[in-house]
């Protein structure tokens, strides 16, 4: 998959056709070309042998054609860039069976004619289809494309085009439901609940300024305060799940620390499940931050192995040690291994996290019933210790997905709500209410965070930056 | 071809009078062309000036040099300041005019003008060579050049009365429409549409006896502002007597006789097209439209001192002349009372304002410009502030000079052409406070600061304003700076800075004044300017400003990437047809006001965005 990182113009048009293959880099069992535009039928046409149309939704078996001189370079391996000189020539040949799909405009992912090519999974292949398509006037797609056309093409709002680079991007089943709901519009409906709510609100109170002669109050004071409260408490709502929402998409860290050879790179690599550190007999042989991302019980855990704390001279480990101290510092749960059979094991509490014993195969090795005991060498006690990590996460409080998961949604959710509460002390100040206008002013800017978050009203710099997010093909 | 203009305005309603005192301000040789001198900003329906937002517009008017302030203040019979319970940014003058004395007032100014000259007549056909305008041949036959026409004929284009089942063609009672100059302009090609508009009957004061009704406590007595506070930055303190009005409140009777007789209303059975203010709604429309409410507010307001007329505020009707009759008798305390003249519907011709530059001047025709109904708006105050504007722009095309337009963000007439050219009208345009992105910052005490020296540029603000301005200003600064450096006893006890005590909600500025605790801080006698609530609001509400204006300087962003008027929408990929379509009718100046027009999505001004300013491919 070929990530755009460099800030790039994003291309606006949606007049031409454009390419890509939709299929992540290297063999697979299928690989998918994806063509999107006005030309995408007439262009899918030419490229495959069956000459009767393309029925809509229907998938077609069929064989792609290479018609113009197609020269590939083998090494290539990124889609971006679509070599154009030198090697294997091919000439009017068929090269694999593919399976042909057409879905006809507005009723298609982006929104305009779309033609998916299902092939064997080889690059060379999907890189063939996707020379040939260009030969035959499609452009090669920019990162996020088919996703800005379907938000262009008002297919999606843009919370639904945040969650396919999510769902895209999850690595635990958790994430991909988070990623999901939201694709699915459960937070745009939340937000347009909220929204309807203020609009009509707004509608009241304007009507009170607007018309002061109609002889009775369109919102009575009393219940403005408490109006007003509601809209909060529904902003709070959505935000008291934002911590754990971030928390799924954005994944949480644990640190694996303790004195030198007490085995935490052999911990680590239990936990993961393959010998991904180095382990040696000799103290201090971990000397930089080791990470790994497994899957724990649906979250995505970068487990850390870091450099065995203690005082050095050696210039690199002692840098090591310092790193170590740094994700002590920011990992949400530190799990301190000691040597069980050590006598004087030095124990520095952590408040966010737990002690562990290893070692516990050697004979003599400390027992007591409330210490956890584990030994990485014979994978006695992992599966405790895995647990244990699992209860100290807290996992179970991650079990609903919640509505709001993307710290840009958040930040404007926060936003919409600090705005209310502004409106609220406006409304009740000491002294009698501020006037009407000035618990609008508050209310407009309450809405226009919240129609940022839809992209209502959203710049275009903000658009070219959630779509740069995502890779080519999507 | 007769003697020559550089600008004939047809109409000398609010906004004709306004269009051709701006233009000769400039310096233009104005010809106004009107039916009759008996006439001249007429009110037809509610002898009133101001309201909410519509106040606001009146003082920008003022502010930019026109007549409607200080015409109202000079023949205003009831003022009030609505809104005065909340805060500045919402107070709205209003006035009830002697409506007579007004007229005359108007006309005496105009008189005074010496670049205005009258023309009576009746307007017929628009000349015009090459797409630009060059002259106007009346009915009569008379031709007369000259380089700018301004149109505001507000409801006689194709004007249709409607009283029950009788339908008579007439721009208002008892005038005839304009059909020539109808049929001038249709030929033109712009795109048109229909709306109503209506009036309630008029009642003999004679024949009703208030004091008996207001002691029995069937009406209720409506006084004004004493003192008064004035529309115009000009005015002295007005002094005149003011006269009472009368609210009462309709009864099951009403609404009873209106439901047995909804079949007989033409704007139920299908009679009448057009459509009608849904804020300013007849009673039909209320009662059929509100059936919970219970009952509805009518004030019976005089049409002068001396005049004979009663105005039925809130009861405006189309219904036959004798179910009129019957409404009028059921109201509680009017059974004898005698009508003068009965309500009516009138339907009207109205050119979508998508027509127009933000000049006010036809995109089809160079030298056209279009002010009041015609552009589909209603209220006096809506077509005076357009006539202003279309006045000075006419007045530049035809002589030289820079021209003027608003900004949202700078004044309410701003906001009204703004949204008449972006959305254009689906129903009568009224202003309203709510339409303002930035309320509190377009307030009436500050509505010579945001306009007066703007107005100086163009040349509409006259010395003797611009004097007064000038000294204002100064009081204004020095006022902030008094209230700096007097230290006050706040009610704990402590010494502090007046400007701090007044950021205390429960404090304010005129009881600081009252108590005489601020002996260097200066008002004028009038208080046209405001100047305590000019000062109390800058300091107390300093907050809300700041936010405001950041707001402001966010958005600008998008007002200042301006779209070439040349600009080839259909050359842009991306868009889609519908959109296309859009932006080539109302042809967006800038991102931003692009943004603003119905249909067309941010996304697809993002698209807009990112080709203004660079090459756009060729169409393929």
């Amino acid at each position: 998959m070929v990530w755009a990182s460099r800030p790039q113009p994003m291309s606006f048009s949606t007049q031409d056709t454009i390419v890509a293959i939709a299929t992540p880099s290297g063999r697979g069992g299928i690989g998918v070309v994806r063509i999107a535009g006005p030309d995408a039928l007439a262009v899918s046409q030419r490229l495959i042998t069956a000459s009767a149309p393309l029925q809509p939704r229907h998938a077609t078996f069929t064989k792609v054609r290479l018609n113009a001189e197609v020269r590939l370079k083998p090494d290539a391996t990124s889609a971006s860039s679509i070599p154009r000189e030198a090697d294997t020539p091919a000439r009017n040949d068929c090269l694999d069976h593919i399976v042909a799909t057409y879905f006809p405009g507005p009723h298609s992912y982006t929104g305009d004619d779309v033609v998916e090519l299902s092939s064997h999974g080889s690059p060379v292949v999907l890189r063939a289809i996707v020379t040939e398509a260009i030969d035959l006037g499609a452009r090669l797609a920019e990162p996020g494309e088919f996703t800005l056309r379907a938000f262009l093409n008002g297919r999606i709002d843009l919370p639904q085009a945040e969650a396919v680079a999510d769902l895209i991007d999850a690595v635990t089943p958790l994430q991909a439901r988070a990623a999901f709901d939201q694709l699915d519009g459960t937070l745009t409906r939340a937000i347009a609940e909220i929204d309807a709510a203020l609009f009509d609100f707004i509608a009241q109170l304007e009507a009170s300024v607007d018309f002061p002669d109609e002889g009775y109050h369109f919102v009575e004071p009393q219940t403005l305060t408490r109006d007003i409260d509601a809209l909060i408490a529904r902003t709070e709502t959505l935000l008291a799940g934002a911590q754990r929402g971030r928390l799924i998409r954005e994944g949480l860290q644990v640190a694996i620390v303790g004195a030198p050879n007490v085995g935490k790179s052999s911990l680590f690599n239990a936990l993961v499940g393959a010998s991904r550190a180095i382990v040696a007999d000799a103290p201090g042989t971990t000397r930089d931050l080791v990470t790994e991302v497994v899957d724990i019980e649906g979250l995505r855990v970068t487990l850390v192995d870091t450099a065995g704390l203690r005082e050095t001279t050696d210039a690199v480990e002692t840098e090591g040690v310092a790193r170590s101290h740094q994700v002590r510092a920011t990992a949400d749960l530190v799990v301190m291994v000691l040597d069980g059979t050590a006598k004087d094991n030095i124990q520095t509490t952590d408040n966010k996290g737990f002690t562990i014993f290893n070692k516990c195969d050697i004979p003599g090795a400390r027992s007591a019933r409330d210490a956890l005991f584990v030994s990485a060498k014979t994978g006695e006690g992992v599966d405790n210790l895995r647990r244990a990590i699992v209860e100290a996460l807290d996992v179970d409080r991650f079990r609903d997905p919640p509505g709001i998961t993307n710290v840009r949604h958040i930040a404007l959710v926060q936003r919409t709500r600090d705005a209310l509460i502004r409106a609220r002390s406006a409304a009740s100040v000491e002294g009698g209410s501020m006037s009407e206008e000035f618990v609008l002013a508050d209310l407009q800017e309450a809405r226009a965070a919240l129609e940022e978050i839809t992209g209502r009203k959203a710049p275009d710099e903000l658009l070219a930056h959630i779509f740069s997010r995502f890779c080519i093909g999507k | 071809m007769k003697t020559g203009f550089d600008v004939i305005v047809i109409g000398a309603g609010h906004a004709g009078c306004e269009a051709a005192f701006a233009a000769a301000r400039l310096g233009a040789h104005v010809g106004l062309c009107t039916l009759t001198l008996d006439t001249v900003a007429h009110m037809p329906c509610n002898p009133a000036v101001g309201g909410t937002a519509k106040g606001h517009l009146v003082r920008e008017i003022d502010a930019l040099g026109g007549l409607m302030g200080r015409a109202i203040d000079a023949t205003g019979i009831q003022f009030k300041l609505l809104n005065r319970s909340r805060g500045p940014a919402v107070w709205s003058p209003r006035a009830q005019a002697d409506k007579k004395v007004y007229g005359k007032w108007v006309k005496a100014a105009l008189d005074r003008e010496p670049n205005v000259e009258w023309l009576i007549g009746r307007a017929g056909r628009i000349l015009v060579e090459n797409h630009r305008v060059t002259g106007l041949a009346l009915e009569d036959g008379d031709v007369y050049g000259c380089r700018a026409v301004v149109v505001t004929t507000g409801t006689f284009l194709n004007g249709l009365i409607h009283i029950g089942p009788e339908q008579r063609p007439s721009g208002r009672a008892g005038e005839p429409p304009s059909r020539d100059l109808a049929e001038s302009l249709k030929g033109f090609g712009f795109e048109w549409g229909r709306l109503k508009t209506g009036t309630p009957p008029r009642l003999d004061r004679a024949s009703i006896d208030f004091e008996r009704q207001v002691a029995n406590g069937t009406f209720i007595v409506e006084r004004g502002d004493d003192p008064p506070v004035p529309f115009s930055f000009l005015s002295a303190p007005i002094e005149r007597a003011q006269i009472a009005c009368h609210l009462l409140h309709t009864n099951d009777r009403v609404r009873d006789l209106v439901r047995a007789n909804i079949a007989r209303s033409p704007l139920f059975n299908g009679q009448i097209q057009g459509i009608g203010p849904r804020y300013c709604p007849s009673l039909e429309d209320k009662i059929v439209r509100f059936p919970d409410k219970e009952r509805h507010q009518i004030f019976l307001e005089p049409e002068g001192v001396d005049a004979r007329e009663i105005y039925v505020n809130g009861f405006s009707m189309s219904l036959p002349r004798d179910v009129q009759t019957d409404l009028v008798h059921a109201l509680p305390g009017l059974g004898d009372a005698v009508l003068l003249r009965h309500g009516y519907a009138v339907e009207y011709d109205f050119i979508q304002p998508t027509e127009l530059t933000r000049r006010l001047e036809t995109k089809r025709l160079a030298g056209l410009f279009l002010a009041g109904q015609i552009n589909g708006t209603s209220g006096y105050e809506e077509a005076a502030a357009q006539g202003l504007i279309a006045g000075a722009n006419a007045a530049c095309a035809a002589v030289g000079g820079p021209g003027i337009e608003l900004r949202r963000d700078e004044a309410y007439i701003g906001i009204l052409i703004d949204d008449l050219i972006t959305k254009g009208c689906l129903e009568p345009y009224r202003m309203f406070t709510s339409r303002a992105e930035h309320r509190l910052l377009l307030r009436i005490d500050n509505a010579d600061f945001r306009l007066t020296p703007r107005g100086r540029e163009v040349g509409l603000v006259d010395d003797e304003r611009w004097d007064r301005f000038v000294s204002r200003r100064a009081r204004f600064e020095k006022n902030l700076e008094v209230l700096q450096s007097t230290l006050v006893r706040s009610p704990s006890g402590d010494s502090l800075p007046a400007s701090q005590l007044l950021r205390q909600p429960e404090v304010r500025l005129a009881d600081l004044l009252a108590t005489n605790r601020l002996p260097r801080f200066s008002i004028e006698p009038s208080d046209a300017s405001f100047d305590i609530a000019s000062a109390e609001t800058t300091l107390k509400y300093e907050g809300y400003l700041r936010r405001q204006e950041s707001e402001i300087e966010r958005s600008r962003k998008d007002e200042r990437r301006r779209i070439p008027s040349d600009f080839a929408f259909d050359h842009v990929p991306g868009l889609s047809r519908e959109v296309v379509q859009r932006l080539e009718q109302v042809r967006p100046d800038t991102l931003g006001q692009a943004l603003r027009i119905p249909g067309v999505t941010p996304a697809a001004v993002a698209v807009l965005g990112a080709f203004v300013g660079r090459p756009l491919p060729s169409r393929s």
